[in-house]
């Protein structure tokens, strides 16, 4: 890393920035499109059905139809970019790009390894170094802003449809947002610290003291508000594509609508990283007590990429929710549980545990 | 930084205040509220600019939006009767305001200290020590505040659901 840094005429410490930065990113950006493979893949193995397998390179090599992705990307290239004529122009270019930066963001505080130190440096392998300050208050705040590219996307494009998508994500999100931010207050709580790495250390390696055995109550309610959070079915309320057309991405197509589709996906990367480091770990190895760096991140990666489809087999398993049952579910039943589960662990610390 | 955070905010206000589309507004608004966070983190408070985001941005203005889009109409309608003194009477306010507001900073014991001293950066505010802060100094004030939250909860129900 020196060596590089001191080539490239940077300071190790900013060329291990720009690294990290070039790796997260890179990785949940390809990650978010295979899973848009993985989902059709997915669902059509659970409906019986065998999905995109003909995508060929050349016509001739095709790895389980793995180039559909290419395919795609291709053809969203290709395709004529259209606005709708009363569409509030600057608003509809901006929408996806507020959809997807945020979903982007959310991973840059997530420890993806251990620290290893080298030379003389302590490597952190997260995009913002653990003691910063924000800690797990910054996913919980970038979450928060992502709501704008659905709700952007959907006012500016002046469809009746999209605006109810617009306005039902947005109302789904704040009702949401409270549960799961009550179930990770409860997580600091126990944990001392509200530092991912903190959170993380203090779970140690055995699988019984990971959070989720403990906090079983406080994940039942953040993994739910998680799927609320990223739009996913059974509360794709944004969409709903039976009901309301295609709910906020209606008008949207070419690449526009891709990036819209990509930020979805990495959103639910984020949400299943943020499962994984608050409940299962994070990159702790079951029954490890000290793993390398490189066990350390095929552990982590394997939680995400376990939780990233749990999130495609709920999604094709249970039906859609009605509104009403939504904002019932979200205010009757998810609140008060991380409320109880808040008040349980203050007990339990009260009398000394 | 400093320059970039300061000139989102002073925009997002700016254009918030032109802006003849409410919705385009409120969007300018939430542009100004992640300039402030942007501020608070420069000033070594991260947990400050994390609720701002949480708070504001992530809450407020999405209710806020969402009402508006309940309401049909999305432009400013224009006052029926004009009262040019109002507009007179709010400028001379606000910039009285604005010169209170900038004597008192100047005024202020931190300044005062920042001119002996030099600018240190002092630690970054934590989470742990705004909770420390608010239950040994400010106990009073912060019962006061969620009674006050509640009774106001109590109230919006009480005034919204006819048979309760």
């Amino acid at each position: 890393m020196d060596t590089l840094a001191s080539l490239l005429h940077m300071s190790p410490a900013v060329a291990w920035m720009v690294v990290k930065i070039v790796i997260v990113f890179s990785a949940v950006m390809i990650l978010a499109s295979v899973w848009t493979w993985v989902e059709r893949r997915g669902s059509a193995m659970i409906q019986d059905r065998i999905g995109p397998n003909r995508a060929a390179i050349f016509g001739r090599i095709r790895i389980i139809g793995l180039q559909q992705l290419l395919a795609d990307g291709i053809k969203f290239f290709f395709k004529e970019d259209l606005a709708p004529t009363d569409a509030n122009k600057a608003l509809f270019w901006l929408a996806p790009f507020l959809a997807f930066v945020p979903a982007l963001m959310g991973f840059a505080v997530i420890p993806f390894g251990r620290s290893f130190t080298s030379g003389g440096h302590v490597y952190h392998l997260s995009v913002l170094d653990p003691g910063n300050g924000m800690g797990m208050l910054y996913p919980l705040a970038i979450g928060g802003l992502a709501v704008y590219g659905v709700l952007v996307a959907a006012w500016s494009s002046n469809n009746k449809w999209a605006i109810l998508g617009g306005m039902r994500s947005s109302a789904a999100m704040v009702s949401y947002e409270i549960g799961m931010s009550l179930s990770v207050v409860a997580l600091f709580m126990t944990t001392g610290g509200y530092d991912p790495s903190e959170i993380i250390a203090a779970q140690g390696h055995l699988p019984w003291h990971w959070n989720v055995v403990p906090h079983f109550l406080g994940f039942i309610v953040f993994f739910t508000c998680m799927f609320a959070e990223t739009n996913r079915l059974p509360f794709d309320f944004a969409e709903g594509e039976s009901e309301i057309v295609a709910g906020f991405n209606t008008e949207y197509g070419s690449m526009k609508f891709s990036l819209l589709a990509l930020a979805e996906y990495a959103h639910l990367m984020t949400a299943s990283a943020l499962i994984a480091t608050l409940y299962f770990g994070g990159w702790q190895v079951p029954f490890v007590a000290n793993p390398t760096v490189a066990l350390s991140i095929t552990s982590f990666v394997l939680k995400l990429v376990f939780f990233a489809w749990v999130f495609v087999w709920i999604r094709w398993t249970l039906p859609r929710f009605r509104y009403d049952q939504l904002m019932h579910l979200g205010w009757k039943v998810m609140l008060p549980l991380s409320m109880v589960n808040l008040v349980f662990h203050a007990w339990r610390m009260s009398q000394g545990h | 930084m400093f320059l970039a955070f300061a000139l989102i905010t002073l925009l997002g206000a700016l254009g918030m205040l032109l802006q003849k589309n409410i919705i385009v507004a409120g969007l300018f608004m939430v542009a100004a509220f992640f300039g402030i966070a942007g501020l608070f983190v420069l000033l070594a408070n991260p947990v400050a600019a994390a609720l701002q985001l949480i708070v504001y941005s992530g809450a407020i203005m999405v209710l806020v939006l969402f009402v508006i889009m309940m309401l049909s109409s999305h432009e400013e309608e224009a006052a029926e009767v004009g009262h040019p003194i109002q507009r007179w009477l709010s400028v001379l306010l606000a910039l009285a305001l604005a010169a209170g507001g900038v004597t008192l900073v100047l005024a202020s014991k931190g300044v005062r200290q920042l001119a002996e001293r030099g600018a240190a950066m002092p630690p970054a505010v934590t989470l742990q020590g705004v909770g420390a802060a608010l239950f040994e100094g400010h106990v009073l004030g912060f019962e006061v505040a969620g009674l006050m939250l509640l009774a106001a909860m109590v109230g919006a129900v009480a005034l919204t659901k006819r048979n309760l």
